[in-house]
């Protein structure tokens, strides 16, 4: 494995010459595409979310379908739907964009509960029931939804169970001086540049069997266990309920894959330190007092402090 | 208002004709209260009105209301009264309610007529009921009430968590090279993954940096700047976590840096 995360570093650099700066944003969808995971990215309007999501498709050369949830959406808008040919006499399917492999999920709060349950169900499950019919998702199929936390109003807040279904969770930032700088200069008096295919799905396919694969020593699955224990036994005030074991799962897949950027085939403790915000944050239910503390990203970052490495 | 017990009652055993007796109200309420308001008495058609009596204590456990009304008959017979109602807002709910106390037949005959308590035995049963509903009512509140206490103390917002910083190491006074050489000889004696750890520990100590840190960690530490420490640092990270058909070729890259180090 001496080339090992090669791979997947050409498609970090395609989108780093379309995305400037935001290499949190670039990390977090390529561990999500590593992973099989999705990826649930919050953050202001004009941060080249969608755009990020976009050249990841583009530079896989798949399938890539954006859905704007609305509160009018319904989930036949989605999974698809059976009409009736009067010609043939008989009911057909018509498949609905979710059979893609990279489905944009454009402000998922902003449609109510059984709509996002019908997308969420797609992601646990890899398939979609329509009428009498399963049909299999595309392979690699892999979510990316959006939120502005900025605006509440007339949104639905994911509920606890959907928000596990995300493998992690990235809050986008604003860019530094220097970013919006290159920013200005690159897409002031033009489009964004588009990413051409530098990967094919079958690669895609190979690189996540290589992050399974991926050494993961016992003294780091102990850690792992005691960063996901720890939230919820700190009887930290600003914590109403920790982590759910699924967390647990997502830092290692998230750990190796992590390596598997840093061309290792071994993971090491800075890669599970690193993953465990992405992880955590949304699995966490933190309370109103978490504002006063620092906000989520603060505490958590104070809880992963006390856990010893290994 | 709490009403606790609400009683109709005789005080004769054997009323006789034309001979005054009386009926006794008797409320109990948990409030201290002066008086009660809105108690209905029955309409008492078929006995003679001479007068009524009420007093009202309060004590530590609430309001004791009797009010003793003495009457006469003029002729035999059975008579019933009606219950005595109440109306008032319950405090456990805050809803209006109203209480009624039991019925009394009084049977007024000749020489030798006995008044016959009146509470026939649906009456008895209900009586019962409500006794034991109120003493379950009030065991779940003693229960909800330390319920919540225990729940408040347990909630009340614990200092905020220490932040871990690790304050800066000093730097060991001992020679880097002594401390390399023994690193490499541990590892040397001891090929393995515990062998490697121990390496590794050697040297953290020696950039003045624990175990408890990650290598990026350390490796943002001023006495780790050296290219070569540097990468010593990234072998026996290899050498510490890789997998086992790999650890001999990490040991080996170890000990190689190291040899070069303290050439």
């Amino acid at each position: 494995m001496s080339t090992i995360g090669s791979g997947p570093a050409i498609v970090t650099r395609a989108l780093q010459r379309t995305i400037v700066g935001q290499e949190g944003v670039i990390e977090g969808l390529l561990l999500g595409l590593l992973c099989s995971g999705h990826v649930l990215l919050e953050g202001p309007p004009g941060l080249a979310k969608t755009l990020a999501c976009r050249s990841l498709a583009d530079a896989l050369h798949g399938e890539f379908k954006r859905i704007q949830f609305t509160p009018d959406l319904l989930p036949s808008d989605i999974v698809g739907t059976r009409i009736f040919d009067q010609r043939e006499s008989a009911f057909t399917t018509v498949r609905g964009p979710i059979f893609a492999n990279v489905v944009l999920a454009d402000e998922i709060n902003r449609a109510p509960a059984k709509v996002q349950s019908a997308l969420l169900e797609a992601m646990q499950e890899r398939q979609v029931t329509i009428g009498p019919q399963t049909h299999p998702l595309p392979d690699p199929f892999i979510v990316m939804a959006t939120m502005n936390p900025l605006d509440s109003e007339g949104t639905y807040a994911l509920p606890v169970a959907q928000m596990d279904r995300f493998l992690l969770k990235v809050d986008v930032g604003y860019p530094s001086r220097n970013d919006e700088l290159a920013i200005l200069e690159r897409f002031a008096i033009a489009d964004a540049p588009v990413v051409g295919p530098v990967a094919t799905l079958d690669q895609v396919r190979e690189w996540r069997a290589q992050a399974h694969s991926v050494h993961l020593d016992d003294a780091l699955k102990r850690y792992i266990v005691e960063l996901v224990v720890i939230t919820r036994e700190a009887q930290h005030p600003t914590i109403d309920y920790g982590a759910s074991p699924r967390a647990t799962l997502a830092i290692a897949n998230l750990a190796r894959a992590k390596a598997l950027l840093e061309q290792r085939d071994y993971a090491v403790p800075d890669d599970v330190r690193s993953v465990a915000p992405l992880a955590l944050r949304h699995r966490i239910g933190f309370n109103f007092r978490v504002t006063a503390e620092g906000g989520p990203s603060r505490v958590l970052e104070q809880l992963i402090a006390k856990v010893p490495t290994p | 208002m709490t009403v606790t017990q609400l009683t109709l009652a005789s005080d004769a055993a054997t009323p006789h004709i034309e001979v005054p007796f009386h009926l006794i109200i008797t409320a109990h309420v948990r409030q201290r209260v002066a008086e009660l308001d809105n108690l209905d008495l029955p309409i008492l058609a078929e006995l003679e009105l001479l007068g009524s009596e009420r007093t009202t204590v309060a004590s530590r456990s609430g309001s004791t209301y009797r009010e003793t009304i003495t009457v006469v008959a003029h002729h035999s017979g059975a008579i019933t009264i009606a219950p005595v109602t109440l109306d008032a807002v319950d405090a456990r709910d805050g809803k209006a309610k109203r209480y009624f106390s039991n019925s009394l037949t009084i049977q007024v005959a000749g020489p030798g007529a006995a008044i016959v308590a009146a509470d026939d035995a649906w009456q008895g049963m209900r009586a019962l009921a409500e006794a034991l509903l109120r003493l379950l009512v009030i065991v779940i509140g003693i229960v909800g009430v330390v319920f919540l206490i225990v729940a408040l103390i347990r909630r009340r917002p614990s200092p905020p968590v220490p932040v871990v910083t690790l304050a800066p190491a000093k730097p060991i006074a001992r020679d880097p090279k002594v401390a390399l050489q023994e690193a490499l000889e541990t590892l040397r004696r001891e090929r393995t993954r515990a062998g490697a750890m121990r390496a590794r520990s050697i040297v953290r100590r020696m950039v003045g940096a624990s175990d408890a840190e990650t290598l990026a960690d350390v490796l943002q530490r001023p006495l780790a700047a050296d290219p070569s420490l540097r990468d010593l640092l990234r072998a026996l990270e290899r050498a510490g976590f890789t997998y086992d058909a790999d650890l001999n070729v990490a040991v080996a890259a170890a000990i190689a840096q190291l040899e070069r180090m303290t050439r």
